[in-house]
């Protein structure tokens, strides 16, 4: 952990609250990276940010000083970006899953046309691997994103998942499975 | 020929696999395909694009929480507490393992002379009290003393002068029960003012300072109050080098 992370926690311990300002400026991009890719949406994404820190805040007396800051809150936040989309699934089960029930078959055909069709193109591609993504369960999407998006490896994943290794492994393998049918369309047809 | 399943393609993929998949794949051309065909999903799956966060994104993050968040310094009276409990216990411990090396000693002067073990039981609890009460004040008079010449500037002589003051305000709860026990209005007040002033350097707000100390000596009397400590000491008997306890006299 960086000396700057760490003198302002103990800052902070000792009741200057200001100096949590500065780890909040300071670690609140790769927060809402993370977040925006978990959850797919913007709004959320903010919201899921401003929770991390929050409970960062109040949790602050039991991190190691030893630990880094940085991956800690990001842990918090992937938690909590976890809760979210678990939540949204149990609020709006359409909206977590949108397209669930249509063929793959029924995707648009895609032509070899440049220009605006061939954006609309990429647009539209865009929109069905997010479809996919809401297909996955919260963990198993959590695991890909922090496999394939984050570079993380399994032994990270289980670590900010809070599973057991094997569990975090299964689980992207279980997303990669699905993704790959859902998105069968696209290698035949782009 | 045995292939490869796609779990093991995957974690090849992600570089996770062993050396045995990689092996395989250069001369399987059936599992090199399928491993090509992977890649190539998995390729089209790209991260979403993150909508950008101005350079300000973290201060108005902060701004949103900063109200909601209570500073750490509003809690800071728990900690000493918290510490002061700690203190508690180790002193229950250890009036724990006084007491039952006392039962034990009393079970085996009972064997040995029944007759005499009353009177042995009253001896061994004086001699545990006044031991007890002796190294209190002992200390008490060291803290006192400090406080007395402390450089109010250094931060390295009122830290561990706090730390000690949270020590002796856990024995002082046991001495005021021994002064009620044995009766002595006298100790029991003074003991009573040492407790003010030890729960005064053990909680206050950012720790002992100047003018906590001004403010001591100035509202407590504490020069006073060291020299009551002086007087009841000289009334609790030593212990000389054979165990023998050596009274003064007093009402101790």
């Amino acid at each position: 952990m960086g000396e700057s992370d760490q003198a302002a926690i103990r800052a902070i311990l000792s009741g200057d609250k200001e100096a949590y300002g500065a780890l909040v400026v300071r670690h609140s991009q790769s927060l809402f990276r993370v977040a925006f890719r978990i959850t797919g949406n913007e709004a959320d994404a903010d919201e899921v940010v401003q929770e991390a820190f929050l409970r960062g805040y109040r949790q602050l007396e039991s991190f190691q000083l030893r630990s880094s800051f940085g991956t800690w809150i990001y842990r918090i936040a992937v938690h909590c970006a976890l809760d979210r989309i678990g939540s949204r699934k149990v609020e709006d089960p359409g909206r977590i899953a949108p397209g669930t029930d249509s063929d793959p078959m029924d995707l648009p055909l895609a032509d070899e046309a440049a220009g605006p069709e061939r954006l609309l193109l990429s647009r539209e591609i865009g929109e069905m691997q997010e479809n996919a993504m809401h297909s996955l369960t919260p963990i198993e999407r959590t695991a890909f994103v922090l496999r394939h998006m984050e570079d993380l490896t399994t032994e990270e994943i289980a670590s900010a998942l809070s599973i057991a290794p094997n569990a975090a492994k299964q689980a992207v393998f279980r997303a990669v499975q699905k993704l790959r049918l859902r998105l069968a369309a696209l290698r035949v047809n782009v | 020929m045995k292939h490869l399943s796609e779990e093991e393609l995957i974690e090849h993929h992600y570089g996770e696999g062993n050396s045995g998949a990689a092996r395989h794949l250069e001369v399987c051309t059936q599992c090199a395909e399928a491993y090509a065909a992977l890649g190539h999903d998995l390729a089209q799956l790209q991260a979403l694009e993150t909508p950008a966060r101005n350079a300000l994104y973290g201060e108005q993050v902060w701004h949103s929480l900063a109200s909601s968040l209570p500073a750490y310094a509003m809690r800071r009276r728990r900690w000493p507490r918290v510490g002061l409990w700690k203190a508690v216990d180790y002193a229950a411990v250890c009036a724990l393992l006084v007491l039952g090396a006392f039962l034990a000693g009393r079970q085996w002067q009972q064997k040995k002379s029944p007759l005499s073990a009353a009177r042995n039981d009253s001896q061994s609890r004086q001699h545990v009290v006044l031991v007890v009460l002796g190294d209190h004040l002992d200390r008490s008079e060291r803290l006192l003393v400090e406080l007395k010449h402390v450089d109010a500037s250094s931060s390295d002589t009122l830290s561990p002068m706090r730390e000690e003051a949270m020590n002796l305000l856990a024995s002082n709860r046991e001495c005021l029960q021994s002064a009620a026990q044995i009766d002595d209005p006298v100790l029991a007040k003074s003991l009573d003012q040492l407790g003010r002033v030890l729960a005064e350097l053990v909680n206050e707000p950012g720790g002992v300072s100047g003018s906590t100390i001004t403010r001591l000596h100035n509202e407590m009397n504490t020069d006073g109050l060291l020299f009551e400590i002086r007087v009841l000491r000289s009334r609790v008997p030593d212990r000389q080098p054979g165990g023998v306890i050596q009274s003064n006299g007093g009402t101790i």
